[in-house]
Order: structure tokens, then C-alpha cells, then sequence
């Protein structure tokens, strides 16, 4: 932690000095944190000039919702189905704001994320006192609940079945103008990298040491002197602000939501896409996401049933060693790139 | 809620503090485990409990740590009454336990260990720590879940001298260890006790003799002696107790 930018943490250096580092070792460590993050999305970027653009966006905005379930697991040790609920939160609080209210699309997405907040405030009240599978199966509850009042409850205003359609009711926006869909790519790509600096940043952390110290052993988190609830429930509330924010964007890109985000079907998505990619590391959540829209997007124009391959894969995955594809996939990163840096320094 | 600021860091000595327990009784569920329990630590002393498995040792350390909520009796720190706090809020009146089951928090490694109780004492200095456990220097970037079990105990006492603590409750710290570390354990007692109270629950006798100033024998839940005379602590034959 001290080794990253946690303000509070850094007079630790001065006060402990074995734990000094050179000017020349501060630098090195910032340009590589920097480098860990612009290179996986700067690739990315780069691929939207290639890729089809809806493929890279979905990629990018599933791999937002992913972070969100790899927090969840990763770090707080929740396995969460009911991240379609806050999913459908953030996408129908952007969507009541634009069908109703206004028609600029930024407050849109600033109305799905205060929605996401407040339903993920709420229930992580309640919910974060659970664990594990209790924790999994009331999420799940959750999910269940939301779509029915999507679909049945609240019909007068959303519409039920046939859903919102605001696409026409957004207007041109300066600067980024996120009606335009390319420009709409760059706003995602940019979220996406915030994003991953933030949960990034976030690791390096005293929250983030505190949230893997609650997942480990939550008795010895309160010995320290930490209040264990508090931390649980602002993971909780983070993790699900971001889903709904990825709702948002999927709400911006589509210009159409339906109660379908909240199917309970599609409840494992999120969980698989971690496990996929890795639970708890940073990159899982974009290797994951692009080997599932990949899977879905281009297994499905040979076969009709993508899913097989992915639980297929999956099994695969698991059987591999339970790292994930990036987990499996980072030491043999590392071999190789550390033997790249020590030849050509010889 | 309380709004319990850290109070370990700073201590100047002036208000002495004794730990007391007074006619404590903690059931789980319909099963009583502890009877009427008393006892008393002064501040700068060390007690130890000694007494066979199930006795209630573990479970008394747990009450005073809030874990376990008394039905009836009292835990008084100076004048605070203890009872209902919540064991975050104890750990922050400078109160901490170290449990017996040596888990560390594995996906952490010890600096990053060390960094969470630094942050929540605001106690950044570390000398404290590696004046008693220098082999804790060197191990800084290794996770907690690639330590022994020695060197998982010393990152556990490590960091709950952080922030200079009143009182520890230290739970079977010697249980499952080398000789050597036992020893350096027992030297780390003998220094602790000049800065902080201790309790510790131990069936190591010779240890026990060696750094008590008190010792309580719990049987079946209940205090069967209270020893507190330096001759009759080194003599005592608590072998009757275990």
C-alpha cells in the first residue's frame, strides 16, 4: 500500500526507514502503474478503429459491470446475484430522466448513477449483514422483485414489456457529444479507463487492504479497531453504483431499456464473466468481458448456442486452476516479459 | 454509535487504569460457560489464566473483547463499564486481542498487515515492532499466508502493539510453536508488561511462572484460585487445574 499512492500511508516512509525508496524507484513504480492502465484500454481504444464499434463498446461497458461482481468477490468476498437489479437501476434512472424530464444525455447518466446509489445504499443496509450464499440468494430475491415491478408494478410508467424509448429524445451535446456513436465510444472508453484507475487506485488503499482483510477474516478487521459493517456496506455501495453505471451507459447506447436487464436468466452473467477473467485481479474484468462478448458476438454467427462454449470454457477455466484466463495467463506475462527486459539489457 | 477516538497513542501514565471483571456470567445459548467470573488486572501487570480445555479461558477473553455480550456481571476499564460496546469501538479505547487460531489476514502481506493497524491507531512508527520482532523486517513483502506459524504470531502481537496499547489480551500464544520462538515470546512479555497490560491464557506452566504477576486458575467456568504472590506463582502446582 505504501508502495502505491494512499496519502494517509505515505509518511510511513519517513518514519520507517527500511522502508525508503529511491526518487529513481518512486518513479519507476508511478510510470509502471501508469503504463498498467493505458496500455490494456490504449490496445482497446486502438481496436475501435478495427473491431466493429458496437462490439468494442459492449465489451467496454460489460467489463465496467464486471468490475463491479469482481469487487464483490474479489475483494469483499460477496458473490452477488443480483447484479442485473443495479444494472437495470442505473439504465432505467437515465431512462426516466430522459423519456420525463430532460433530454441531456449526461444528466441522464448522472440520474441512472443517483438511482443505482440510492437502490444499492438501501439494500446494502440490509444485505451486507448476510453472507455468502444468503447474501447470494436475497440479491437474487432482489432481482426477481425489480423486474417484476419493471414489468408489471410500475407498467404505467415504464411501459412494461415494450419499454422506454428515448433515443430521439436526446439531444446534440457540446464538446463530447455523446449522441454520435463514435463519440459515445470515446465517453465509455474514457469511463472505462476512470474506472479501472479508481478500482486500481483503490487496491493501493487502506479500503481496499480493509475490504480483503474483511473477506479473509472479518472478527480480526473489528480487533483492529475497524468498524466491519461500515467498510462492507461502502464496497457494497461502490461495487453496484458501478454496475449502475454501467446500466446507464447501455440505457445512452441502446436509447432503449426493457425489464429484460433484470431477468433474473441473466443474473450469473456478471459472476461468470469474473470467474472468466479472474476474480480479483484488475484485468480480469476486460479479459473476461472480451472473451464473453467475443464468445456471444462471434461464437454465435457459426453456432446458436454460444453458451455452451462459455460453459464450456468456463469448466475449462476452472479446471485449469481457478484463476481465470487472465490469472492463468499473467505469470506466463510476466516470464515472458521479464525475459524480453533481460535481453535486450544484454 | 460511539464516536470512540483511539486512545492507546499518547498515554502518559497519569490516569492508572485497571482492567475489572466483576461476577461475570456468558451462556451460549442455553449452555452457561462462565459463573460468576471475577478478576482484576492493574495496569502494567501481567495475568495469566490457566486451565484445562473448556474451561471458559477463551470464552472470558472474547466477553472482554465485546465478541460475547455477558448475561449479567461487569467489565470496567478505569470508569468506563464495557459492556454492550461493540469490539471495534474496545479495540479503540487501546484494549486488543490477539486470538488463539494464529490467522492472519493471508492475501495481505505484513507491511500491508502492519499498515491496517498503523492507519487505525494513527500510530505510524514501527520501531516498536521490530525492537521486538526484527525477523518481521525482512518479511514485509511475503503474505500472511506464506508465514509459519511462529512468524504469523509475532505479525499478530506486531500489530497490536501498534498505537501502544492499554491492555492485550493474548489468547494460547505460545500453543503449536518452536522452542526458540517461545522464548522469544517469553522475553516480549517480560519487556510488554513495562508498557501495557497483559492478559494472557496459557497452559504453558513454566512460562506462566516465569512472566505472571497474577494467575488465575479457571475450572469449569469458574475462578477456582487466584494466585498473586511471587513465591507461590513460581511454587504453585497448577498441573491440578489442567
Amino acid at each position: 500500500m505504501s508502495n502505491t499512492c494512499d496519502p494517509a500511508m505515505r509518511d510511513l516512509e519517513a518514519n520507517v526507514p527500511s522502508l525508503k525508496r529511491t526518487l529513481a524507484e518512486r518513479m519507476l513504480g508511478t510510470l509502471k502503474w501508469w503504463v498498467g492502465i493505458l496500455v490494456p484500454f490504449g490496445v482497446l481504444g486502438l481496436a475501435g478503429w478495427i473491431l466493429p464499434l458496437p462490439f468494442v463498446m459492449e465489451v467496454l461497458i460489460f467489463s465496467i459491470y464486471t468490475m463491479a461482481c469482481n469487487f464483490l468477490l474479489g475483494r469483499l468476498g460477496f458473490i452477488s446475484f443480483g447484479q442485473p437489479a443495479y444494472l437495470a437501476a442505473g439504465a432505467y434512472g437515465t431512462a426516466f430522466y430522459l423519456y420525463y424530464f430532460g433530454t441531456d444525455p449526461y444528466m441522464g447518466i448522472v440520474a441512472g448513477v443517483l438511482a443505482g446509489f440510492v437502490v444499492s445504499a438501501l439494500a446494502g443496509a440490509v444485505f451486507v449483514r448476510l453472507r455468502s450464499d444468503y447474501f447470494a440468494l436475497v440479491n437474487l430475491a432482489l432481482t426477481v422483485i425489480v423486474f417484476y415491478m419493471l414489468q408489471k408494478v410500475l407498467a404505467p410508467i415504464t411501459h412494461g414489456d415494450n419499454g422506454l424509448w428515448f433515443l430521439d429524445r436526446m439531444r446534440n451535446t457540446p464538446v463530447l457529444d455523446i449522441t454520435n456513436p463514435r463519440q459515445l465510444a470515446l465517453l465509455i472508453w474514457l469511463v472505462a479507463v476512470a474506472l479501472w484507475a479508481f478500482y486500481k487506485y483503490i487496491d493501493g488503499t487502506i479500503f481496499g487492504a480493509c475490504c480483503l482483510a474483511t473477506k479473509t477474516n472479518e472478527d480480526k478487521v473489528k480487533f483492529l479497531g475497524y468498524n466491519d459493517f461500515a467498510i462492507r456496506w461502502t464496497g457494497f455501495v461502490l461495487a453496484n453504483t458501478t454496475a449502475a453505471l454501467a446500466g446507464s451507459l447501455y440505457g445512452i447506447y441502446f436509447g432503449f431499456v426493457s425489464p429484460e436487464m433484470a431477468s433474473a436468466a441473466r443474473a450469473a452473467d456478471p459472476v461468470v464473466v469474473t470467474i472468466l477473467g479472474g476474480t480479483g485481479t484488475l484485468y480480469g474484468p476486460l479479459v473476461g468481458a472480451l472473451a464473453y462478448v467475443g464468445m456471444k458476438d462471434l461464437v454465435s454467427r457459426l453456432v446458436g448456442n454460444w453458451e455452451f462454449f462459455v460453459g464450456l470454457l468456463l469448466v475449462t477455466v476452472m479446471l485449469a486452476g481457478e484463476k481465470g484466463i487472465w490469472g492463468t495467463l499473467q505469470p506466463i506475462a510476466q516470464r515472458w516479459v521479464g525475459r524480453w527486459v533481460s535481453e535486450s539489457r544484454e | 454509535m460511539r464516536d470512540v477516538p483511539w486512545s492507546g497513542t499518547g498515554s502518559d501514565g497519569a490516569d492508572t487504569k485497571a482492567l475489572v471483571v466483576e461476577g461475570l456470567d456468558v451462556s451460549y445459548g442455553d449452555a452457561k460457560v462462565l459463573f460468576g467470573v471475577s478478576l482484576r488486572v492493574e495496569e502494567g501487570q501481567l495475568v495469566a489464566c490457566v486451565g484445562r480445555n473448556g474451561a471458559g479461558k477463551t470464552t472470558l477473553l472474547r466477553t472482554i473483547a465485546g465478541f460475547l455480550r455477558p448475561s449479567a456481571g461487569r467489565i470496567r476499564y478505569g470508569d468506563v463499564d464495557l459492556v454492550g460496546w461493540k469490539p471495534y469501538e474496545i479495540a479503540r479505547l487501546g484494549i486488543r486481542y490477539v486470538q488463539q487460531d494464529k490467522r492472519v489476514f493471508s492475501d495481505l502481506t505484513v507491511r500491508e498487515n502492519l499498515e491496517l493497524a498503523s492507519y487505525a491507531t494513527g500510530d505510524r512508527n514501527w520501531d516498536i515492532v521490530f525492537h521486538y520482532f526484527p525477523k518481521l523486517k525482512e518479511l514485509l513483502d511475503r503474505k500472511g499466508g506464506y508465514l509459519s506459524g511462529g512468524e504469523r504470531q509475532m505479525l499478530m502481537i506486531g500489530r497490536a502493539l501498534l498505537g501502544n496499547p492499554k491492555v492485550l489480551l493474548i489468547d494460547e500464544p505460545t500453543e503449536g510453536l518452536a522452542p526458540s520462538i517461545v522464548e522469544l515470546l517469553r522475553d516480549v512479555f517480560r519487556e510488554l508488561k513495562k508498557s501495557s497490560s497483559v492478559v494472557i491464557v496459557e497452559q504453558n506452566l513454566p512460562l506462566v511462572a516465569d512472566v505472571a504477576d497474577k494467575v488465575y486458575a479457571v475450572k469449569e467456568g469458574r475462578i477456582a484460585a487466584e494466585i498473586s504472590d511471587a513465591q507461590a506463582i513460581k511454587g504453585h502446582a497448577y498441573e491440578q487445574y489442567l
